[in-house]
């Protein structure tokens, strides 16, 4: 055995490696040129100490060189086959990753429920609690404490459905103004609360009403509280929920417990003010009522209207979610459709 | 209300102020313009025409060939198909060539072989309002022929008021005008109220009020030598720019003032009062049981003492300030007129219109509480046009009611109203708008004292001040702040409310959320399962029907019925929730109202996929309560009606009831048409979640390894999985960390009557490894309670 004869068995080795189409087969091979017993390249290594002193060091030096590369190449080789193998069953594992699944993803969010949410955390950033009231009340809190006596013209709006028997005088609160009332009377000013439930009105179902609905209140009863505090508060709220461009303005208004009493309207959305079918031509939607908590409501409340003053507002998420999803029914938003649950 | 621009025109100077502007000050100052519609406008290429011949188109039935003449000018062939047409008639006629203000153009046209030239105008066509009835024919008072028809109906706009419900004064054109004039801060024109002296001859007239609470004024008029003449063209038409028909002279006359003004008036046909005296006795009192009138409309209407009536010599007469009685009713044979300008009580008013369900221009003015002042001016204005225009001679009057009380002075500091608006006014800045509004503003040392309008009911403390100087300066003007916080807000507004943390666990959970009307029908309800055992329904007194007559005592029947909508709209997975009250009755004393959530998870699918989805909802309830701070929950199987009589359990947290969970019942499905199994869940969260507690205690997480061990035992086949896992627990081994099942096995190789349990245990010293001699121990004991417990043989 020379060093040129070790160079083709090298070469012999190299070329059956790179044939070699398994890593069955390449075992077979690296057994054959590199096995520990009978190996043909450890068998010429055995041969090193028959070998001249002088021709050792040379002889030795290519033996290294000579099983180095082939020890490389197998471990090439063997990542190449393994890599190729694993292809092979993860080709037989074929799925079709276009199909649009539709497993049981998160749930979503009702529309109206989801907007009291948003207009709850609007209201959290400026210091608002989210309060809830009884649905059912007394003729008291929801009219007589809110300026509204028996028979006051305002009542006209309030169509009311009274428990049976009426004797018991239960009503379904028309409003969730009388939360206001017990807010008061729970606790003492500084107060900022924001109470959203529902509400119902005697009303026949139709694209515009809905018998029961939902109302946003809000209250803040404090020193020194203005009525720019209320249009500062309203258009962030506004602004908040319904984009930074739209215009707001603020009208005067009657209601029995406020005063000053105010109306927000947005921009209709969709003519941009010119007037179309959705805001009835005015190029205005009406979104709020709102003022200055009137001194008689502050007084039945149980605060002293000398030295606190607070604002007062009221909203419509059922009638904001209509304007602000393009929806044109307003029962629609009962009937819990899942084609349009899956919209939010 | 409508109100006509030309109008308002005599009583505020308009000059230069576009319709358009004029509705957006009113609107922004409270006063909201719903339309403005033009009224008559583009009118002067149309002329007024006479009809001197009129004979029927030959072969036809309905139309007219009409000769249309005008001074100077050839008479020309008009065909027109209305059948109002007399010999005679001043029309409105568009030449060929006119184009109208609705969009059309005319032009010659020829019809049965004649040509017809240009057209005779119905009202609608001309932009004058929308009767279509028949040509339009003008008055020989107003028109001549030749004249350009613009000369009798000048241009105008007609607004369309919304006007709020505590401000009668806005219910004329003279309130309007006020407020215009505040608004533009130009001068206000008063209408003429001047009137002559009265004649002392003739009849005379006292009134008596009953109780000038109901009735704090009465003024009564006697007119004598009116002519019930057609009323001045002008007056014609303004009330027909309004809307309002002409009904004669008189009639048309009061209905003038009463839009003018806005006082209500009521004329009676004086020699049709009885009984005919030298003094006309004129009455304002209650009704009394039995008593009846006939009223204007041809109703007979039944009197009581809860009603107010005018009577002469005590015989009803009118339903006072509602409607008056058929038997004085002006007629065209009227020569003398009594005239009442009244005011009356708005509640008693309201009431009594309820009562008979008859609504007036008089009443809606009254009942929200008119002004008494305005009696006065009312019947000023009326005297003034009568004498003015209907020949009228004024005869002697008399008043009933109560002196009126002069407006009262409000004291108020021009600061105060500063700090109510925010803004930095000045006492000239409070003062102006409130002049222009007509109060009267002195100063009172660093007060003022303002007196507001006789005729503003609504205006009476400081706050209402601060409204009035906010709305004519205009809200645009104030300055957005935002109110200082003076106190942070309570703790507990930091945790998150239950809903919350409810709501986004169903989502999470893959739920949607619902929302359902709180009204349902009764016996709908009572066929779906509820938290609520038998308990009678809430019941609406006054319903809109019986399928929303009832108040919820659940929520399930609402899921179901959205389950069977989407369901019926092809949607076959169905999982949904729904929050909120519900209401259980407690006799006299207020109502509970739970706060709850339930679940629905329907799918057409096989049973056993049913128990999965069942075993999913569990897991859910579970995970609530923990994350929400309700502590374990544990399920107690039980028969509950409209479940499925083994697929049911009740839900208890710690010793307390919390829910429900199963499988809709079968028949219960079928009746709210649902295919498919429904596996729902009802729970009462108030009371039990209560989420954002302090943290809850944790411990370090344990270095020694765990012992795992796994024990198969055979079970009776209804033995119970939650009470074995208790009783293990209740055991309280040492070091046993967890015990759970990992496998059931129902099939029949363990022989009739039983099923397999596979156990894990995991135990783990928190100082060193277990033995496997300590491992054998642990199992040998779980292995005896459950033998105990369930009869549990080892496998
Ligand atoms: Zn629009």
């Amino acid at each position: 055995m020379t060093p040129v004869d070790l160079q083709e068995l090298t070469a012999m080795a190299l070329e059956e490696i790179a044939r070699a189409d398994s890593l069955e087969r390449l075992d077979e091979v690296r057994l054959r040129y590199l096995g520990r017993r009978d190996g043909l390249v450890t068998l010429a290594g055995q041969r090193l100490r028959e070998l001249a002193p002088e021709e050792r060091a040379s002889f030795g030096q290519e033996f290294n060189r000579a099983s180095g590369q082939l020890r490389s190449a197998l471990e090439a080789r063997q990542r190449q086959l393994a890599a190729g193998e694993e292809e092979q069953r993860e080709d037989g594992e074929w799925v079709d990753m276009s199909h649009p699944f539709r497993g049981p993803g998160q749930g979503h969010s009702h529309p109206v429920a989801g907007l009291i949410r948003e207009i709850e955390d609007i209201f959290a950033f400026l210091g608002y609690q989210s309060v809830a009231g009884p649905e059912l009340e007394d003729d008291q809190h929801n009219f007589q404490l809110l300026n509204m006596p028996p028979e006051h013209p305002a009542r006209d709006s309030h169509d009311t459905f009274y428990l049976s028997p009426p004797a018991y005088g239960w009503l379904y609160r028309t409003h969730t103004s009388p939360v206001q009332m017990r807010a008061m009377l729970a606790s003492p000013p500084p107060l900022r609360i924001i109470v959203p439930g529902k509400v119902a009105r005697r009303d026949n179902p139709d694209p515009t009403h809905t018998p029961v609905f939902h109302q946003v209140e809000g209250l803040c009863v404090d020193r020194g509280v203005t009525l720019g505090d209320l249009k500062g508060t309203l258009e962030y709220a506004i602004r908040a929920l319904f984009g930074r461009e739209r215009r707001v303005r603020l009208r005067a208004s009657f209601f029995p417990y406020t005063e000053p009493s105010l109306e927000a309207d947005v921009a209709c959305a969709v003519c941009q003010g010119s007037g179309c079918r959705t805001c009835l031509q005015k190029g205005w939607i009406e979104i709020l009522g709102s003022g200055m908590v009137h001194p008689a409501v502050l007084r039945n409340g149980g605060v002293d209207p000398e030295s606190h003053s607070g604002f007062a507002f009221g909203m419509g998420p059922d009638r904001i979610a209509v304007l602000r999803y393009g929806l044109s029914d307003l029962r629609d938003l009962y009937e819990n459709d899942l084609r349009l649950l899956e919209c939010f | 209300m409508r109100v006509s621009h030309e109008w308002l025109g005599e009583m505020v100077d308009l000059e230069g102020v576009e319709p358009a502007r004029a509705a957006e000050l009113l609107t922004l100052s409270g006063t909201e313009v719903e339309k403005v519609t033009a009224y008559g406008v583009g009118l002067d290429q149309v002329v007024v025409g006479e009809v001197i011949g009129l004979r029927r188109v030959e072969g036809s039935h309905h139309l007219f060939l009409a000769h249309v003449a005008t001074p100077g000018q050839e008479p020309r062939e008009v065909i027109c198909g209305a059948d109002n047409l007399f010999v005679g008639a001043l029309v409105p006629w568009a030449r060929p060539g006119t184009s109208l203000p609705i969009g059309v153009e005319i032009g010659r046209k020829r019809l049965r072989g004649i040509w017809s030239e240009g057209m005779l105008c119905a009202p609608d066509e001309l932009g004058l309002g929308s009767e279509h009835d028949g040509v339009l024919i003008l008055s020989p008072h107003d028109a001549e022929a030749g004249m350009p028809l613009d000369r009798v109906y000048p241009p105008d706009h007609v607004y369309e008021l919304e006007v709020l419900s505590n401000r009668a004064d806005c219910l004329s054109h003279w309130g309007v005008a006020r407020e215009l004039s505040a608004l533009l801060s130009r001068p206000l024109r008063d209408p003429d109220v001047s009137r002559p002296a009265r004649s002392a001859s003739g009849p005379t007239v006292r009134v008596t009020v009953d109780s000038s609470a109901d009735c704090p004024v009465y003024l009564a008029e006697i007119l004598t030598g009116i002519g019930n003449t057609p009323a001045p063209a002008f007056i014609r038409r303004r009330l027909a720019a309004i809307g309002q028909r002409s009904l004669g002279g008189i009639v048309d006359l009061a209905n003038y003032v009463m839009f003018e003004v806005g006082q209500p008036l009521h004329t009676f046909d004086l020699n049709r009062l009885s009984p005919p005296e030298k003094e006309l006795a004129v009455g304002v009192r209650r009704g009394r049981q039995g008593e009846s009138i006939a009223c204007l409309d041809g109703v007979t209407r039944e009197l009581d003492p809860e009603t107010l009536v005018v009577t002469a010599g005590d015989a009803p007469q009118a339903v006072a300030g509602l409607i008056g009685g058929e038997a004085s009713a002006v007629g065209a044979d009227t020569g003398e007129v009594l005239l009442e300008a009244a005011n009356f009580n708005w509640a008693r008013l309201r009431s009594t219109s309820r009562r008979l369900r008859l609504r007036t221009e008089a009443s809606s003015r009254f009942e929200r509480q008119l002004s008494p002042h305005l009696a006065r001016a009312g019947a000023d204005r009326f005297i003034h046009l009568a004498v003015r225009h209907l020949g009228a001679t004024l005869g002697p009057g008399a008043e009933g009611g109560a002196p009126l009380a002069p407006a009262a002075a409000i004291r108020c500091a021009p600061r105060r109203i500063s700090s109510i608006l925010g803004m930095q006014l000045s006492s000239e800045a409070v003062a102006n708008p409130l002049r222009r509004l007509q109060f009267e503003v002195r100063e009172a040392g660093p007060e003022m004292l303002v007196t507001p309008s006789p005729y503003r009911t609504d205006v009476t403390t400081a706050v209402d001040l601060a409204e009035e100087v906010g709305r004519i300066i205009g809200y645009q003007e104030v300055p957005g702040t935002l109110p200082p916080i003076h106190q942070a807000p309570p703790l507990e507004a930091l945790a998150e409310p239950v809903a919350r943390l409810a709501s986004a666990a169903c989502r999470a959970a893959g739920f949607s959320e619902a929302l359902s009307l709180s009204l349902v029908s009764r016996e709908r309800e009572e066929l779906a399962p509820r938290l609520i055992g038998d308990l009678a329904h809430l019941e609406l007194a006054n319903p809109l029907s019986a399928q929303l007559g009832s108040l919820r005592q659940g929520l399930l029947q609402g899921l179901l019925l959205s389950a069977h909508h989407n369901q019926a709209r092809g949607q076959d997975r169905v999982r949904l929730f729904e929050q909120g009250a519900v209401f259980w009755a407690r006799g006299q004393e207020r109502p509970e109202e739970p706060w709850m959530v339930a679940l629905l998870d329907l799918a057409d699918d096989s049973p056993e996929d049913g128990v999965s989805r069942l075993r999913h909802l569990m897991a859910l309830i579970a995970s609530l309560s923990r994350v929400g701070g309700g502590g374990a929950v544990e399920f107690r199987p039980v028969t509950w009606r409209a479940l499925h009589r083994t697929r049911a359990a009740e839900v208890w947290a710690g010793a307390e009831l919390r829910g429900i969970v199963g499988e809709v019942a079968q028949p219960v499905a079928d009746a709210f048409d649902v295919r498919g199994r429904v596996e729902v869940a009802e729970l009462r969260l108030d009371g039990w979640l209560k989420p954002g507690g302090l943290p809850g205690h944790a411990a370090p997480l344990p270095r020694t390894p765990a012992l795992v061990l796994d024990l198969s035992v055979a079970v009776p086949t209804r033995a119970l999985l939650g009470p074995a896992l208790q009783a293990v627990s209740a055991l309280g081994l040492p070091w046993l960390e967890l015990v759970m099942p990992i496998d059931e096995y129902l099939g029949d190789q363990l022989g009739p009557g039983l099923k397999g349990w596979t156990l894990r245990l995991r135990l783990r010293h928190p100082e060193r490894t277990l033995t496997t001699a300590e491992g054998d121990a642990a199992r040998q004991a779980v292995l005896r309670v459950l033998e105990l417990e369930v009869g549990a043989k080892a496998r």
